[in-house]
């Protein structure tokens, strides 16, 4: 469950509740989000202290704005991100699929392609903003309607892997001690709370 | 005495050479062909490299010597350079904020409404009388926007619109009890007037606004009298094919639709003179180009962007050429009407308007090149490499050479008409039934159809112009098919790379280049279609009307299409079937039956020699 860890009152909480074993999807006007094992459960916030309910909100808002319908699904068995991302595309309608691990690391899959590559990474989580995780999301919408999208614009810093090497490394270890081995593919609805004004 | 000659066409960008042996009888026997990159500048002694290189690559394919190696013939070259020059001729400009054209990808809602602006925080408190359009800024939570309305609306409020700064439009609409138009991504929405009466339309998905694109439309809305309605057309002019619109009434707001004073050129002719705006488009500079020629000179009118544009070009040129400024004189001007994609002054959404822009080429006679200094280098390198007995002369001007070299293409027959398609120039010259030539060369080819692509599709990117140019097109629609323009798949067997995924892609011989664009393919492949042939097909009619026995385009037989743009996958095809009326047969070159469009320049200048100098049964194609 959601722990709120908010300085703000009133931020958004979120959580997310299990409605069964993900399956493949018909329709051809959807993304499906993977979220990580940790993601919005053990952790409720990215590496720079985004909270989880407010990136997922805008994922979908990116999407929603398209006009295209969305799916969230949560693989248990893995927190590798090309896997996740990879099994979301490969769940979707659409063939387009992103993978989000809880410290923000984020990536737009298709399922065509190898495993290892992708349409868009954003490797780099200290530098995603929630304008990224919405571009993030409105560009999968667009590739799944078949347009053309301008890749997100993200920044590179070359200091971010030294500065948060360290942070990084931690949080996917806790990360990993979630992962549990065979455990199936779920398909879990957002709940979002207290969404005060 | 068999003799072994090499014709060389040093050209803009390639050097070609022709290796045959020449019977004492006088028959040619060509033996060897070779191409390569020209170095340096054409007609300079820089070129000398290139000469030697494709001269022993050439030697080397038919398995000769350089010491078998009599005699080296080089082209004179064509005494012309060209340059472009581009200049908008309109603008729009919207002058106290009355209208947002713009068109968001993702409006929200649908439909018409007409109220007073009203600013999100005094929403609540809004007068319940007369109908509102809220004005929601920058960093609003769609969450926000929409609980705020739907709780007016609640309260009685009149809400009929919605204008948004954040990409939000759709977000906001499904979140809302009532539906009502609403417009996003207007950028600059502090700019927006608040307490005027405006109207939001919002039309439906692969629809276009009715009631704001049309004058009487804004009059009804807005209670217009005949007056103001002529003021406000342009306004509906400008939003005519949007999806969807915001027009404000502002006491004194208009969309102005201006001629930029571009200034005019002077067109000074053998003959007559005349003077004609810019402004006034292409056709009627044409139409005077072509009522003064032959044409001496262009001027510019001082101080505007014409009198710029053409003292550019002249400066240009008279760096390439080494002339002084004064010497460089125009010898043929094209004018080709265009239309820009920029940025409207004034715009609250950074909206994009197509403004008119006419493109220039000209095209500037120099004086003699420098070739016999060449070939001067030439004789003292190739000597020095090992042909003791050569010898190199200049074998004759480009022009005749190619339309030698052409008669050599199976099929053809005098009178014969050389269209040299090459970047900077088209040249064009015929050769008569009796032997007679004749030349002409005309400003814009291959260079100003790339300008216009890149201009057209707003890419400032000169490279992908080109590839756009030379390259079909296709749209990745999955990682295993592509659709051609055509309408026909490919498919794949190993998936494509992510970077073309969903994208218009061009075809290139090395592989697809993704066109990084949200251009449709259809309107980059009639962007490129049109281009060509505003640029080719008009050049090939003037060349043809200028050359043709008597003007008359019936006396011309054969048209021979050769240089770099013969190449084309559609150029000839274009050209071919502008020409088709007046029964001529027009088609891609093919020089010695082997060679294509190329190396026609070199076959002649041996063709000419052979035929020149054994007083014997002139060969086919040696009738100099």
């Amino acid at each position: 469950m959601t722990v709120s860890t908010s300085a703000v009152d009133g931020q958004r909480t979120l959580s997310f509740s299990e409605v069964g074993p993900a399956e493949r999807g018909k329709r051809p006007d959807e993304v499906v989000i993977a979220i990580s094992p940790a993601f919005g459960s053990l952790f409720s916030q990215t590496i720079v202290d985004i909270p989880h309910a407010e990136v997922i909100r805008q994922m979908l808002a990116g999407i929603e704005e398209q006009e295209v319908s969305a799916r969230i699904i949560r693989v248990q068995h893995s927190a590798d991100l090309a896997l996740m991302a990879h099994t979301a595309a490969k769940l979707s309608g659409s063939g387009i699929g992103i993978g989000i691990l809880a410290r923000g690391t984020a990536m737009i899959h298709q399922r065509d392609l190898p495993r290892l590559s992708s349409l868009e990474l954003f490797p780099q989580c200290p530098l995603l903003t929630l304008e990224t995780y919405r571009s993030i999301g409105s560009n999968a919408a667009q590739y799944a309607k078949g347009e053309s999208p301008e890749p997100v614009p993200t920044l590179n810093d070359q200091m971010a892997r030294p500065r948060w090497q360290a942070k990084a490394a931690l949080l996917h270890l806790k990360e990993t001690e979630l992962v549990r081995k065979g455990a199936k593919t779920v398909e879990v609805t957002p709940q979002f709370s207290a969404a005060a004004v | 005495m068999f003799q072994t000659v090499v014709g060389v066409d040093i050209g803009n960008s390639t050097t070609e050479a022709s290796l045959a042996t020449i019977g004492p009888d006088g028959s040619v026997e060509y033996v060897g062909a070779a191409l390569t990159r020209t170095t340096g500048i054409k007609g300079t002694v820089k070129n000398v490299d290139g000469v030697a290189k494709s001269v022993m690559w050439a030697l080397e394919g038919a398995g000769m010597a350089l010491a078998d190696l009599d005699l080296i013939l080089l082209n004179e070259a064509t005494p012309v350079i060209s340059g472009l020059a581009m200049e908008t001729i309109t603008e729009t400009i919207i002058t106290e904020s009355t209208m947002i054209g713009h068109d968001p990808r993702t409006p929200g809602g649908r439909g018409l409404g007409v109220g007073t602006i009203v600013d999100f925080e005094s929403l609540a408190e809004s007068d319940t009388q007369t109908p509102i359009i809220v004005l929601v800024p920058r960093g609003t939570d769609f969450d926000v926007t929409a609980t705020a309305i739907n709780d007016a609306v609640e309260s009685g409020v009149d809400v009929t619109g919605a204008i948004l700064c954040n990409d939000d439009a759709v977000l906001v609409a499904n979140r809302l009890n009532v539906k009502i138009p609403i417009i996003d991504e207007v950028s600059r929405i502090d700019l927006v007037p608040v307490g005027m009466v405006a109207a939001v339309e919002v039309a439906g998905p692969g629809q276009s606004i009715r009631t704001l694109s049309n004058a009487y439309g804004l009059a009804t809305i807005f209670g217009l009298d005949p007056d103001q309605t002529k003021v406000v057309s342009p306004v509906a002019r400008a939003l005519t094919g949007n999806r969807s619109a915001v027009v404000v009434r502002t006491p004194s707001g208009d969309v102005e639709d201006r001629t930029i004073p571009a200034g005019s050129l002077e067109l000074l002719g053998e003959t007559k003179k005349a003077r004609v705006d810019v402004s006034r488009g292409a056709a009627e500079i044409m139409a005077e180009v072509q009522r003064v020629s032959p044409l001496v000179d262009v001027m510019g009118e001082a101080g505007t962007n014409t009198g710029g544009m053409i003292a550019n070009v002249r400066q240009s040129m008279a760096d390439l050429s080494k002339h002084a400024l004064a010497d460089v004189r125009i010898g043929d001007l094209l004018a080709i009407d265009t239309a820009v994609p920029q940025e409207v002054r004034g715009g609250m959404a950074g909206e994009v308007a197509l403004e008119n822009a006419v493109a220039l080429a000209a095209m500037v006679r120099t004086k003699e090149s420098g070739m016999k200094a060449v070939a001067e280098a030439v004789a003292t390198h190739l000597r020095a490499a090992g042909a003791t007995k050569v010898d190199v002369a200049v074998g004759g001007v480009e022009a005749e050479m190619a339309v030698l070299g052409a008669l050599t293409t199976p099929g053809t027959d005098k009178p014969l008409v050389v269209l040299d398609l090459g970047g900077g120039s088209t040249d064009a010259a015929v050769i008569e039934t009796d032997g007679g030539t004749k030349a002409t060369h005309l400003a814009g080819a291959g260079d100003l159809v790339t300008k216009l692509i890149d201009a057209e599709l707003g890419l400032d990117n000169l490279e992908l112009a080109e590839e756009i140019k030379r390259c079909p097109l296709g749209k990745a629609e999955s990682f295993f098919h592509i659709r051609l323009e055509n309408g026909t798949v490919q498919f794949f067997e190993k998936p494509l790379p992510p970077t073309a995924f969903a994208r218009v892609v061009a075809l290139g011989e090395t592989g697809m280049n993704p066109i990084p664009t949200r251009h449709s393919l259809d309107r980059i492949r009639t962007v490129r279609r049109t281009a060509k042939e505003r640029v080719f097909v008009v050049n090939a009619l003037r060349a043809l009307r200028s050359i043709a026995p008597g003007g008359d385009l019936r006396q011309i037989g054969f048209v021979v299409l050769l240089g770099g743009c013969a190449l084309d996958f559609e150029i000839p095809e274009l050209i071919a079937d502008a020409v088709a009326p007046f029964g001529i047969v027009c088609g891609t070159g093919n020089v010695r039956g082997t060679e294509g469009p190329r190396n026609a320049v070199a076959s002649g200048l041996v063709a000419s020699y052979a035929a020149s100098h054994v007083p014997s049964e002139p060969q086919v194609g040696a009738h100099a």
